[in-house]
């Protein structure tokens, strides 16, 4: 059986202001104690994977690359005798582009890493020092640049729209930038204020200017208007890509595939049930210490639960949601677990069936969430 | 004990000033309960009331006192509602009494509430005895409050007795006016037996309990008894005297205050007014004063989850077996499919009926807005009684229609006396009468409509005088007013828990406000929804609930799909207490959106 695997990175330089996942500033003496429980933890995790094989590798974060060279190779090295990895394997690494340098990416393609995925963000300069950001769109050309002259071909940018003062001309200016640069995959984001995160408490506070909804709109429409005619096609809710070069780990994840998160907050998906790692890495690198694993259950597994994400899952993808394959892992026709949802959301626009798929409309995906929660039980 | 030793007394006062207190003070000093026993005012003990700070059922209690004057006095005291829905209830409550102590704060003067009781009182005939409360307040104005108690009430305050129920100043001298200045009951207890119920509640274990107080005669264990309004018979399996928990004592008699049980299992047999005597010696004539509950204000009530039904009509039958004024009845909305029509005694009544389905039945209910019984006279000569907006005739077959109006009393600084005369004619008030009650306050009488005290005047009486107005109203008459019916359109279609009836020339512009509130209340949804106000044919506003153009939450969270998961559970949660009107999802709140206008 194919598997993906994940390995968190929650080191940052800079927190920046919009970030809600598990992520550490300043905390660099804790790298070296962190890389090692790391290791340690891929070693029990691929004995208990080990009939299958890893078909991709993601390493993510936080900022993978804030960790330096030698550390960051250790990590890959042990995922590579922890886990039998495909020869043709998918190993992304997730990159800040104010943290590489061409020996950085030089080592990566050493390493065996196929495929960046850099966060630019934002082109425009005041806008990215706006975000909490530590790069410059200088400082992505130049990641870019260099992965491609270390080898890397696959390379990913993130972009964002609705970021406090960005208009539709800077989203303009961020695709010009994005095909000059000429990538293959684009992730397009828009700013989600999440609780908790400094964004939120400026939001509250006035402090924090959004584009209104009509502004952020025009930006998606853009996006997603602009990218397929340039040739990325929307394979997922909010991924673009050239042909060929769609990102297989991230559809494992859409798809029911199973995969192994290691680190500290990292989720996994092993035997239909949910897991997630400790969300602190201190915690994190105590537990792995004493010889125990950080994986809790998420929750008990319920059938309600797995056929819920399932379809909302399957929905973020472009070709949605094969009806046989559903009827054959529940026993049950889409239909009769779903059929007022279904139709509902057809009369509304925003679903439609061709060849046996059930797959949302443009309009659907604009209204993801609304149909995603249709099809919570 | 021998009626010269008895006393029956009530407590008149305002909300907040201190009754209570008072009660709970006389509770301890006669040692009825001990202070480890007392629990802060012991007398409201409905949760809800205690929340509230007001009575809603009123409860008694005995207390054994030894006067001065070396004897040993039966004291007991008949708690009231405080609550103008509860102006029946007060005048049994009173009628039970032979005198009443009228509580005014010292601080505070007299207000609008204490007024009506007070009224009520002498009506009855009682002996008062006044009494300035919280005199421990450095605002407290004793001398201000006994003028006021003399000039607008006409009452002597000269021995009006000084206290303050918190340090317990006073108290002793309030027994001791009570066993001096409150005459002893002249009931015979040879006579056959005449006994007012004043209140009822109803007990899993004994059934149906009677608050009683004896004119004439007596009650033992075993007689045979008969209610003279409802006709109903029972056997006494159950008497005593409440000290506060219930304590049998075997019999009573002319002149006690005690309760009554006997396997009565309905509390519409039981009715707050009715005379119980006996069945083998029965008086010729009842007591006076008895009417049956007319409910005042009816709305809808429907569970938000259509398959609460059975369980909202299981509450309700339970909470009527408390509270004989409650009535209801199934209806069926094409909005909101099977629920209930309740009618209340006023919107206090609706309030805590409805909190109580919520908190103690655990429902999730929908009310529509309360409505007033409209009298339509038809073409055809026949008066119909209209308690629900979607049940009014088409224009076509109507004469004309009669709204409920009531007597508003309001006192105010004079200061507000301008804004008081604005906003009651903005509410369609007749001026009546003005009176200065002293040199800054003032006694305000209108006429206005039922429907619009109901609607917002308290509130905006309360925003205009901040806070300084206290109202009392009573309901007067009917009268003919030009009203039609306010239909909303949502999407097009109509949605009859959302009419009204209103005034017709304040139709347009409360169509505007009741559409704007709704374009508030609405959150948008994946279509554009119109919303219109309509009177007949004739739309007289439109407001439009813009569609949501994008939501999508892109990140995928690194592969932690039971976060994306439980934050669509939450997200859907939220809708829940949504309710479906076709293809229109409408909140909770804006079905009493009509009441949130201003």
């Amino acid at each position: 059986m194919n598997y993906g695997v994940y390995i968190h990175i929650p080191f940052c330089r800079r927190k920046c202001g919009y970030c809600d996942f598990y992520s550490l500033a300043g905390k660099d003496e804790m790298m070296e104690p962190y890389v090692d429980a790391l290791i340690n933890e891929m070693a029990a995790r691929g004995r208990i994977a080990a009939e299958g094989e890893a078909a991709t590798l993601y390493v993510g974060g936080g900022t993978p690359t804030a960790l330096p060279i030698r550390l960051l190779s250790l990590v890959l090295q042990a995922a590579r005798s922890s886990f039998r990895i495909a020869a043709d394997a998918e190993i992304t690494v997730e990159a800040n582009p104010a943290t590489v340098d061409l020996e950085y990416m030089t080592a990566l393609e050493t390493l065996g890493v196929t495929r960046l995925s850099i966060g630019a963000q934002e082109f425009n300069d005041s806008i990215l020092r706006r975000i909490g950001r530590i790069h410059t769109a200088r400082d992505t050309r130049d990641a870019v640049k260099w992965a491609r002259a270390a080898g890397i071909v696959n390379v990913s940018l993130d972009l964002m729209y609705g970021l406090p003062g960005q208009t539709l001309d800077d989203v303009i200016w961020s695709v010009g930038s994005a095909m000059d640069l000429a990538v293959n995959h684009i992730s397009v984001y828009g700013l989600t204020i999440e609780d908790g995160t400094p964004f939120s408490a400026m939001a509250e506070s006035g402090e924090l200017v959004l584009p209104t909804e009509e502004e952020s709109e025009e930006m998606y429409d853009y996006l997603t208007g602009k990218l397929p005619p340039y040739g990325f096609a929307r394979y997922e809710i909010s991924n673009f890509a050239r042909e060929g070069f769609e990102s297989r780990h991230n559809i494992g994840y859409w798809s029911d595939t199973p995969y192994i998160g290691v680190g500290a907050a990292a989720a996994s998906y092993w035997d239909g049930r949910r897991y997630t790692n400790v969300r602190d890495a201190a915690k994190y690198i105590e537990t792995i210490g004493r010889g125990e694993l950080p994986a809790t259950l998420s929750e008990q597994p319920t059938r309600k639960n797995a056929m819920e994400e399932y379809c909302f899952l399957a929905l973020r993808m472009a070709q949605g949601i094969e009806k046989e394959a559903f009827a054959g892992k529940f026993g049950e026709p889409i239909e009769k677990i779903y059929g007022d949802a279904i139709k509902n959301l057809k009369d509304n626009g925003l679903l439609t069936e061709e060849n046996g798929f059930l797959r949302l409309t443009d309009k659907g995906m604009k209204l993801g969430n609304v149909a995603f929660r249709a099809f919570i039980l | 004990m021998d009626q010269s030793h008895i006393r029956n007394f009530s407590i008149i006062a305002h909300i907040d000033h201190g009754k209570s207190t008072i009660a709970d003070r006389l509770i301890e000093r006669t040692g009825t309960l001990s202070s480890r026993e007392m629990e802060d005012q012991v007398l409201d003990s409905m949760e809800l009331e205690r929340e509230r700070g007001i009575t809603i059922k009123a409860q008694t209690v005995r207390l054994l006192y030894d006067s001065k004057n070396g004897e040993q006095y039966e004291l007991n005291l008949i708690d009231t509602p405080g609550h103008v829905d509860f102006n029946y209830e007060v005048s049994r409550s009173l009628a039970a009494c032979e005198g009443a102590l009228l509580v005014v704060d010292a601080a505070q003067g007299v207000e609008a509430q204490t007024l009506a009781n007070v009224y009520l009182a002498l009506e009855h005939d009682l002996e008062i005895v006044p009494v300035i409360n919280k005199i421990d307040l450095p605002s407290a104005d004793p001398d201000k409050v006994k003028r006021e108690i003399e000039e607008v009430i006409g009452l002597d305050a000269s021995d009006a007795i000084l206290c303050s129920a918190k340090t317990g100043e006073g108290i002793d001298e309030i027994l001791e006016a009570i066993v001096e200045r409150v005459p002893e009951p002249t009931g015979d207890d040879k006579k056959p037996l005449r006994a007012l119920i004043f209140d009822s509640y109803f007990d899993s274990y004994k059934g149906v309990i009677a608050h009683v107080r004896l004119m004439d005669g007596h009650i033992r264990k075993g007689d045979a008894l008969r209610m003279m309004a409802t006709q109903k018979t029972f056997e006494v399996t159950d008497v005593g005297c409440f000290r506060p928990a219930p304590v049998e004592v075997g019999s009573l008699s002319a002149g006690d205050v005690g309760f009554v049980a006997g396997s009565l299992k309905n509390v519409r047999d039981v009715r707050v007014g009715d005379t119980i005597t006996s069945e083998k010696n029965p008086a010729p004539e009842a007591l006076p004063g008895y009417r049956g509950v007319t409910p005042m204000v009816y709305c809808g009530l429907y569970p938000v989850d259509s398959g609460d039904f059975d369980n909202l009509k299981e509450a309700l039958e339970k909470l009527q077996l408390n509270d004989a004024a409650l009535v209801f009845e199934p209806e069926t909305s094409v909005a909101l499919g099977f629920g209930f029509r309740c009618g209340f005694l006023g919107l206090l009544h609706m309030d805590v009926i409805q909190e109580r389905l919520e908190r103690e039945y655990h429902l999730e209910l929908i009310t529509t807005a309360p409505s007033v019984i409209y009298h339509v006279h038809r073409t055809d000569g026949e008066m119909v009684p209209v308690d629900n907006p979607a049940k009014l005739p088409p224009p076509q077959k109507i004469d004309f229609i009669e709204e409920p109006y009531v007597k508003a009393t309001i006192i105010v600084p004079n200061d507000y006396v301008g804004a008081v005369m604005q906003v009651s004619q903005e509410k369609r008030g007749e001026y009546s009468s003005m009176d200065y009650l002293d040199v800054n306050r003032v006694m305000l009488v209108y006429h206005m409509p039922l429907s619009e005290i109901i609607y917002d005047y308290f509130d905006e009486l309360k925003s205009t005088t901040r806070g300084y107005a206290s109202l009392d109203y009573e309901l007067s008459d009917y009268r003919p007013s030009k009203l039609v019916k306010l239909d909303i359109l949502l999407n097009g279609d109509p949605v009859d828990a959302l009419s009204t009836i209103v005034f017709s020339e304040q139709a347009p512009r409360r169509g505007r406000e009741l559409a704007a509130k709704l374009r508030e209340l609405i959150p948008r949804q994946m279509f554009e929804i119109p919303i219109q106000a309509a009177v007949g044919s004739k739309i007289v506003a439109r407001e439009n609930v813009r569609a949501y153009r994008k939501d999508v939450i892109a990140k995928c969270y690194g592969g932690d799909i039971s976060r994306k998961r439980k934050l669509l559970e939450k997200q859907k949660e939220g809708k829940k207490r949504m309710k479906a009107v076709g293809s229109v999802e409408i909140p909770q709140e804006a079905f009493m959106a009509v009441l949130k206008i201003h």
